[in-house]
């Protein structure tokens, strides 16, 4: 990650889903996934436009699984966190920690 | 288990839109969801939600094909195909005139199916060379009609539907042929 170069709201949320899931994370689990934890109803398609460009970055890898009738025999990609995404999430919410430190007293305020 | 199936159309919309590295994954996952909902909601709910998903899916996938590097590539073959379609409508209107030598009503019919199996034939012929392209030639094609319409090229009144008959399946007739025949294919293979 260079420096300054920090994750956008949806790769940080996607991230962060991944690490959840733990190695079992597909398309539609990370969609459903947010949607529990945050309420956010994302489209199948944001989810795996994101998942593409945080792969080009190196940040999360993926695989394909095997195909089965109830997805109409398409197959499934599992995507996993490498080590370049442990690092982004951790200077990303390292960032956001600093910027918020001392603002407690004043969300009502911003 | 009730058998369900997916809205079509839907499916299509989104085989022939969605980029190749995850297709068919991004399908399946939708599939799997949609028998999930059609167990604990009605059918109609279920078509709904695949319908909303197919449609909200679109926009963030045209803008990550605009910004990778593929676009411009793309693009060019959009700009190539769309070349070759109009020498293929002008080389079929001019055989026409020739042939036939029809008058203004005559050509108001004929003017669609040499228009449509123009479209099909370079649809066809994007997909072949680059998926993606497709996108590019109906949103070329879809801006042409537009500007024909608005300049009024045809001389004699046609009803509005004639004209919204080519703003809609223009478009359609680039994306759809492809995909089912490359499905039509793939069963071919598969049998």
């Amino acid at each position: 990650m260079k420096r300054g170069e920090l994750l956008g709201s949806l790769e940080h949320i996607i991230l962060l889903a991944l690490v959840r899931l733990d190695g079992n994370a597909y398309g539609m689990i990370v969609r459903r996934e947010i949607e529990e934890r945050t309420g956010r109803n994302l489209s199948i398609g944001a989810v795996y436009a994101t998942l593409e460009r945080l792969e080009a970055k190196g940040y999360v890898s993926s695989f394909t699984g095997e195909p089965t009738p109830e997805r109409g025999g398409r197959a499934k990609r599992l995507f996993r966190v490498e080590a370049a995404g442990k690092r982004a999430l951790q200077i990303s919410n390292q960032t956001i920690r600093s910027m918020a430190a001392g603002l407690k007293g004043r969300w009502g305020t911003i | 288990m009730r058998r369900c199936s997916p809205p079509t159309f839907a499916c299509w919309l989104l085989e022939s839109l969605l980029p190749d590295p995850y297709r068919e994954a991004a399908l399946g996952d939708l599939i799997e969801e949609y028998a999930l909902r059609i167990e604990s909601t009605s059918r109609f709910t279920a078509s709904r939600w695949f319908w909303s998903q197919a449609c909200r899916s679109l926009p963030p996938t045209v803008w990550s094909l605009l910004r990778s590097r593929d676009c411009l590539i793309s693009i060019s073959i959009a700009i190539g195909v769309y070349i070759f379609m109009g020498t293929l409508k002008f080389a079929a209107d001019w055989m026409i005139s020739k042939l036939v030598a029809p008058d203004q009503s005559t050509h108001v019919v004929l003017a669609p199916i040499v228009f449509l199996t123009t479209t099909v034939i370079g649809g066809c012929v994007a997909a072949r060379i680059r998926r993606g392209a497709t996108i590019f030639l109906a949103l070329m094609i879809t801006i042409t009609v537009a500007i024909l319409i608005d300049v009024k090229v045809c001389s004699i009144p046609v009803p509005w539907w004639y004209q919204f008959g080519f703003l809609t399946l223009g478009p359609l007739t680039v994306i759809i042929p492809p995909t089912l025949f490359g499905r039509l294919k793939q069963q071919g293979t598969v049998t």
